[in-house]
């Protein structure tokens, strides 16, 4: 079970961002510069706060001015690995389509970027995870990689949080070879980080993931429960009769 | 606009005034010094003169039943009465719209004007409401017009507009200007305004602000359209409508009647007495009270337009939706019922008023049909993504209604048009935030060229993304139902798909049926625990793969109790049904039975008389 309590409010939040994420704050333009110095934090830290960014891209709607295309895409790298949860597309719902940019000294790499950032969710949606790296690793996304992602402290780590959020649920047991695909991992690094979760490998080299709710199926016959008041109608006429 | 040309009008008389006495001093010579003032005076006497010839007409073209409900209507609401207020607003608009002003506007502001002065009337008509008699003329301008009803009065008149009528370009700026001087009455006026409007008015009030603003952003999207006048305007007048604007008002409404607090501490249960001292003055009263509430619902409304879904949720964090009456928790305030409402009995000839039109019953039914028929729509899709067993009803009404669709979006990739159909059917209007570059034309001219895409087609795309990504996923339900284990290489081969390519679909699956939701006591739309939706569940051990389902047992309740509420309506039709007496049958009998009627008629000899009264019916 997954709450989403600290997605409404991470820990990490402080009270001055959380006026301004849930209070009024957040329609005056002079807090955007607070957001984005929180953004930078979060970038910094690997911490997360879906709200305060989605708050960002909520003055940058309303007011085109303050549009700083950098800052959209490390929200859209951070929404990324926030996998299958529906950040991403929430933020992707505030950016409105906007006029090519006007000054070429200034050029914005966004339209540029965002197909890329956008097929690199979609593989993470569909759990093509392989994909995924082979994309990240290419020459196409070299400069997300250069500029961006190697900013954004643990940002392969947040992915691969994103693979173990859907392996928990769906084995019992998963081939090494193919957890190794999935995390970008192999040899030693794969075993530290099996360890690291708490996992263990068997004699055939086979990943054992911990029983939980999830991934313990049971075959269930749900009975019907009569309450009173379905029969009030009845007995009220039986008695009127 | 009005406010201005109200002071230029005073600025007028005195200066007309002015001139006379001057004129009356003429006569003493100095001529010359009123030699260019003389033509100036002139000008500003005709221009006077010929818009009263304006006004006068104008008022004489209302017909008499109108003015006599205007002057009742606005005499309702100085007196703040509410049970005249609603028969007019409700029942006498709608009737004398049908009447008279089914193609056409209303009268304007203008010209209803010199009907609603502060009061003044009351001395022309002291029984009002009784027998008034119809103004002929309109009275002199002995005090200003009744500001704040001609504001209420030119809310209708646009609402008018907007609903039966094409809106233009001045209609559009012109109900915006108004509902800032109302909402700026409402909201900074020195404390709260003594007004008293009834529910279903001030609901309207938000409701058809938030459509005018949607209505505009559409029509302001549209460039090509815009005639060189209306380009000019649009450039000129970037604020009106502006997102802002909109947002702005609705939030002060809510932060001004405290209505977050207010319901906080009805659920905690507090006194009357803590309750009044925690909304303070604006909060105690209904019209605040109410438009705080129904801003909540318009915030919810604006921010989905806007795509903002998160914030549209976060706005409604303190409203009970598990309810079965929302509003019940903010209506039941007992001081409201000590305010003895003058119940104005109900003279001989005005009960028809009362009634209310059947147009509009019906146009509201249609209304809310359309909203059930989107919302079936809706429940399709996520019915269609999401298999679970729901109410029966419910569900028999969709496979009615939707039935073709569904079982097309149950298919997987074959079904995204029939998704596509229903997202933008029952999707929100979505508007863009801002407008077109109206005040840059040489990036009107780029944008006229390149229009960005539309803001439906844009979270259409994006949804239609999230389908996709789910699309193998009842094909896999449909094989991993007949198993209770088999080999992923074996369920590759049925599939004609790569095993690992299938593996990681599985993965999709096993995510696709677990959704984040509330659980119960919780607070807050946006919280929730992750929770299993799907009756069919699996689980990989290597290259096996495990099913279990969920069966639901035979379910004899539910039938039994349908059966027996069934058997009960019989019995009791056949209860209530007169004996089976023997009638006489009536003419028609005769042409629904024409083969046997005709024959038995022509067999029997017109003299049996009685018998066959029918057979004589049918003779005449």
């Amino acid at each position: 079970m997954v709450s989403a309590s600290s997605w409404v409010r991470p820990a990490t939040r402080t009270d001055q961002i959380e006026n301004l994420v849930s209070g009024v704050g957040k329609c005056f333009n002079r807090n955007v510069g607070l957001l984005e110095d929180y953004l930078y934090l979060q970038i910094r830290t690997e911490q997360y706060d879906c709200l305060a960014n989605l708050a960002i891209l909520k003055l940058y709607q309303f007011n085109p001015d303050l549009y700083n295309p950098d800052v959209v895409i490390n929200i859209l790298i951070k929404a990324l690995t926030s996998s299958p949860f529906p950040d991403f597309n929430l933020c992707i719902s505030l950016l409105d389509d906007r006029p090519p940019s006007v000054n070429p000294d200034e050029p914005d790499p966004l339209p540029a970027l965002l197909p890329l950032i956008t097929t690199l969710h979609s593989l993470l949606q569909q759990c093509r995870f392989p994909a995924f790296w082979q994309l990240y690793n290419s020459d196409k996304a070299e400069s997300l990689r250069d500029n961006y992602t190697v900013e954004c402290v643990g940002f392969e780590d947040a992915v691969r949080d994103v693979v173990i959020r859907a392996v928990i649920p769906a084995f019992k047991r998963i081939g090494s070879d193919r957890l190794s695909s999935y995390l970008y991992l192999s040899g030693d690094d794969l075993i530290d980080y099996v360890g690291k979760l708490g996992w263990t490998i068997d004699q055939e080299g086979v990943v054992v993931i911990p029983p939980n709710a999830d991934n313990t199926i049971v075959s269930t016959v749900v009975q019907e429960n009569v309450q009173l008041p379905q029969l009030t109608k009845i007995i009220t006429h039986s008695q009127n009769a | 606009m009005s406010q201005q040309r109200a002071l230029w009008e005073v600025d007028l008389e005195d200066e007309l005034q002015d001139v006379d006495v001057n004129l009356a001093i003429g006569s003493y010579g100095q001529s010359g010094l009123y030699d260019d003032a003389q033509p100036r005076v002139d000008e500003a006497t005709l221009l006077a003169v010929q818009q009263q010839m304006a006004q006068q007409a104008a008022f004489a073209q209302i017909p008499d039943v109108v003015k006599r409900f205007i002057v009742h209507f606005h005499q309702a609401v100085l007196d703040n009465n509410l049970p005249e207020i609603t028969v007019a607003y409700e029942s006498g608009w709608n009737r004398l719209t049908e009447k008279f002003y089914a193609k056409t506007e209303w009268p304007e502001a203008e010209a209803i004007a010199p009907l609603v002065n502060d009061g003044v009337y009351l001395a022309f008509f002291p029984r009002i409401g009784a027998h008034i008699e119809t103004p002929v003329h309109p009275p002199m301008r002995t005090s200003k017009p009744d500001q704040i009803f001609l504001i209420l009065y030119r809310e209708l008149y646009y609402r008018h507009v907007y609903s039966r009528l094409q809106p233009d370009i001045d209609d559009r700026f012109h109900s915006y200007e108004n509902s800032c001087e109302l909402f700026n009455y409402l909201l900074n006026s020195e404390g709260p305004v003594p007004l008293e409007l009834p529910e279903q008015w001030l609901w309207d009030i938000i409701d058809e602000f938030i459509y005018q603003f949607q209505s505009f952003c559409v029509w302001r999207s549209k460039v090509k359209s815009k005639t060189d006048e209306e380009l000019q305007l649009l450039a000129d007048a970037s604020q009106v409508w502006s997102s802002y604007s909109v947002l702005n008002v609705l939030y002060s409404l809510i932060q001004k009647s405290r209505i977050n607090e207010h319901i906080v501490a009805v659920q905690e249960g507090k006194s009357q007495e803590e309750l009044a001292e925690i909304v303070g003055d604006y909060g105690t009263r209904p019209l605040y009270r109410m438009l705080g509430y129904f801003s909540i619902i318009g915030l919810l409304r604006v921010h989905s337009l806007l795509g903002d879904f998160t914030l549209a949720l976060k706005v409604m964090e303190n409203v009970e939706l598990n309810q079965k009456n929302i509003r019940v928790n903010i209506e039941l305030h007992p001081e409201d019922e000590a305010v003895p409402h003058k119940k104005l009995p109900v003279r001989p000839g005005e009960t028809d008023h009362i009634r209310p039109s059947w147009d509009v019953l019906t146009h509201m039914v249609s209304q809310i049909n359309k909203i059930a028929d989107r919302m079936y729509a809706l429940y399709a899709i996520c019915n269609a993504l999401s298999p679970s067993r729901l109410d029966d009803n419910i569900s028999n009404i969709v496979k009615e209604r939707y039935g073709e669709q569904f079982s097309k979006m149950s298919r997987g990739e074959e079904g995204i048009p029939a998704f596509e159909e229903l997202f933008l059917y029952a999707c929100p209007k979505f508007i863009a935030a801002n407008p077109p570059p109206y005040d840059f034309p040489e990036l009107l001219s780029a944008y006229v060229d390149e229009p960005p895409s539309e803001p439906a087609q844009r979270h259409l795309s994006l949804f239609l993304a999230e389908v996709r990504a789910q699309a193998p996923v009842p094909t896999l339900r449909s094989f991993l139902k007949l198993y209770t284990s088999l080999d992923a290489k074996k369920l590759a081969n049925f599939l004609d798909a790569d095993e690992e390519e299938m593996v990681q679909q599985m993965m999709v699956m096993k995510q696709a049926s677990r959704s984040v939701s509330r659980v119960e006591n919780e607070k807050g739309l946006l919280a929730g625990e992750t929770v299993p939706t799907s009756d069919l569940d699996f689980v990989i051990d290597d290259n096996m793969v495990h099913i279990a389902e969920s069966t639901v047992g035979r379910r004899y309740a539910g039938w039994f109790i349908r059966n027996t509420e069934h058997a009960q309506r019989v019995y009791d039709t056949i209860k209530n049904a007169p004996l089976p007496v023997k009638k006489v049958p009536k003419a028609p009998t005769t042409e629904s039975q024409p083969a046997s009627a005709v024959p038995a008629s022509a067999t029997v000899p017109k003299s049996a008389g009685a018998k066959v009264a029918w057979g004589g019916v049918q003779v005449a």
